[in-house]
């Protein structure tokens, strides 16, 4: 049996030319946005700040990112309160086509970005809503429901239901109950889901693109700017920032989604 | 305990789809007294507390608490208190808010409230850990947490859904005898839900044991003992030999009848048993019987064996005998009072019985 459990010779060497493939360039992200120079090229001209210190002058670039703030923002909220009352439900109940209601929620993940972005620019104008924040702001809760509804999943999966019990056994009502005991208990959970579908949000490109009309969120921002040579360091200074967010804003997700699992002993 | 009725049941029953949990379950528990519901894993206990908690809806039958019919009032209305099997300790707030949790409704006064909170958790002997969070406490401190946090609400009844299951064997049986001792010095009525037969016996005044859904006799423990009402309530409290017999004579509140290897015999009617045809059951407590090396004196009936197998318990010595006629071999129980194990396999033994020791079990 040991003689299996030997790795080919070269599968170490494979993975770590696929780590270095793959991470490059988002390491070359931040390393350009220090040259002070505008051609993305080495060697480096020499490092500057200026490209950061530009950024909070450029009046479209910072609309974009309070866009893109609000849509991530009010999606996030929106999802995660679905997700949680969706959530509860799959774990809690039994009913007439539950398993069909839950993959229709997690469609999203698997149906191509395009299809959705284009069938849901259709479905909006034919009900006379315009493209506009409104519209990608829709359609980002429907994108990051799915999450949503699986990280709530696994926080009540792992509730001890006689808890609800003890509650409304100890005269609460059914809303006490859900305040006082239900949420608490969840919170970490929820904090985890609204740092997630923010982020799935907050990144999202194709749908944004096709319903966000004179509102670019940010990643619409930035793919406009791609094209004029002169500003892309900028892009660049702000995709670092946004990288280091990202990365922020994932940890801190990942702890409290593993907290939920600790604290509902 | 009083002679007022503080619950009564009628005719209740439950059905989950067309599988029967409950059955015409009907019930009056004294004021005060310690009930347990006793029966196998399955058979429709934890539903028949949920019911009465109002956790559990039910399509027949009629529930009164304190003379106030419970249809229509909902598990939070309820004058009872539920501590659950996983004791149900919320994990977000102290002991002293988890006892606190109920009282947080009634509009009392925080001098009020600390002191029903720290009377409670006195109770339960608790005393100074209303500070500790829920998952600092051991399993023991949980369980009397859960207690406490349904006692400071002063329920009229307090159901308990295996309340000790989840302790160790020692803390078990502390806690048993504590149980029972916190439930005379309040005088509320518990209901305690347990597959334990010793944890019933010694803690309940009234034992209800359930089968299938169904009730099938309510006694005090003794009588349990002495006069189950048919051969499986016999066999699930205690150690039990069962001999089939024929009855040849009813006589008033006795019977004459031939058993199988003891030959005929004159025994009591059993008053709890229901059925009662020509072939009978009687069963036989394995202390009752006497095992010795000559024939014994003074026994009603005597009857020889051979030694088939010996168990040592530590307290008692299991002989299992062989009899001829029998086709189970009788076990008897012997204290270990001198420290010896008298016989082994294969030694010729007589065993002696009286007639007084013998079971009616009905229907055979
Ligand atoms: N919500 C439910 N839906 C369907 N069947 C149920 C439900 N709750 C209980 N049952 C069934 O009813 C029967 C009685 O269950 P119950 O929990 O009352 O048993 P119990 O006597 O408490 O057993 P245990 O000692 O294992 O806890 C079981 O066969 C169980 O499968
Ligand atoms: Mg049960």
């Amino acid at each position: 049996m040991t003689r299996f459990r030997r790795y080919l010779p070269g599968l170490p060497a494979y993975a770590f030319a696929y780590l270095v493939f793959l991470y490059t360039p988002v390491l070359l992200l931040p390393v350009f946005s220090f040259n002070d120079g505008t051609i993305v090229a080495f060697p480096l001209k020499g490092l500057t700040l200026k490209w950061y210190a530009q950024l909070g002058a450029q009046e479209t670039l910072i609309r974009a990112l309070f866009n893109s703030l609000i849509v991530g923002g009010i999606a996030a909220l929106a999802s995660t309160s679905l997700g949680l009352f969706a959530a509860r439900a799959y774990v809690r109940y039994r009913f007439p086509a539950k398993e069909m209601s839950e993959g229709l929620v997690m469609l999203p993940l698997v149906i191509p970005g395009i299809i959705v972005a284009s069938s849901m620019l259709i479905m909006f104008v034919s009900i006379g809503l315009k493209p506009s924040l409104t519209a990608v702001i829709l359609g980002h809760t429907f994108l990051a429901l799915p999450f949503a509804v699986s990280i709530m999943k696994s926080a009540f999966d792992e509730f001890d239901q006689s808890l609800e019990e003890a509650a409304y056994d100890l005269g609460e009502t059914i809303i006490g109950t859900f305040r006082r005991v239900t949420l608490p208990i969840v919170s970490p959970g929820i904090i985890a889901s609204l740092l997630v579908t923010f982020t799935v949000s907050f990144d999202e490109f194709v749908l944004a693109f096709f319903l966000s009309g004179n509102q670019p969120t940010l990643p619409v921002y930035i793919w406009s700017q791609i094209r004029f040579p002169a500003k892309l360091p900028n892009t660049l200074a702000l995709g670092s920032i946004l990288l280091l967010a990202s990365i922020l804003l994932l940890v801190v997700a990942e702890y409290f989604r593993r907290r939920t699992s600790k604290t509902s002993i | 305990m009083s002679d007022q009725n503080i619950i009564e049941l009628k005719d209740v029953e439950k059905r989950f789809g067309s599988f029967v949990a409950v059955s015409d379950l009907t019930l009056s528990l004294k004021q005060g007294e310690f009930f347990s519901l006793l029966g196998p894993s399955g058979c429709g206990k934890t539903t028949a507390l949920r019911i009465i908690a109002g956790f559990q809806d039910h399509e027949k039958g009629k529930i009164t608490i304190d003379g106030v019919p419970m249809k229509d009032i909902p598990a939070n209305k309820r004058p009872t208190n539920m501590v659950f099997q996983s004791y149900a300790i919320f994990p977000h707030l102290t002991v002293f808010n988890n006892v606190a949790f109920g009282l947080r409704k009634s509009r009392l006064s925080k001098a009020e409230l600390d002191q029903r909170v720290n009377e409670a958790l006195d109770m339960v002997e608790l005393t100074g850990m209303g500070g500790r969070k829920a998952d600092e406490l051991s399993g023991g401190q949980r369980q009397r947490v859960a207690l406490a946090r349904a006692l400071v609400m002063q329920p009229k009844v307090l159901l308990l859904d295996e309340p000790l299951s989840a302790l160790d064997k020692n803390l078990r049986e502390a806690m048993q005898l504590e149980l029972r001792r916190l439930q005379q010095s309040i005088g509320i009525t518990f209901v305690m839900v347990t597959h334990d037969q010793y944890e019933a016996m010694t803690m309940s005044d009234r034992i209800g044991v359930m089968f299938e859904g169904k009730l099938m006799q309510v006694d005090r423990p003794e009588v349990l003992y002495a006069q189950p009402c048919n051969r499986e309530v016999a066999a699930f409290i205690g150690g039990m030999n069962f001999v089939p017999a024929e009855l040849i004579k009813e006589d008033g509140d006795q019977l004459q009848i031939k058993a199988a290897g003891f030959g005929t015999l004159n025994i009591d009617v059993n008053p709890n048993v229901r059925e009662r045809g020509s072939a009978l059951l009687i069963g036989v407590r394995p202390e009752q019987l006497e095992i010795a090396a000559t024939k014994p004196e003074g026994y009603d009936s005597t009857i020889e064996g051979t030694i088939a197998n010996v168990a040592f318990y530590g307290e008692s010595v299991h002989y299992y005998v062989e009899v001829e006629g029998l086709t189970d071999v009788v076990s008897v129980a012997v204290p270990n009072y001198f420290h010896t194990v008298d016989y082994k396999s294969g030694d010729k033994v007589w065993l002696g019985l009286q007639n007084s020791s013998i079971i009616d079990l009905g229907k055979g």
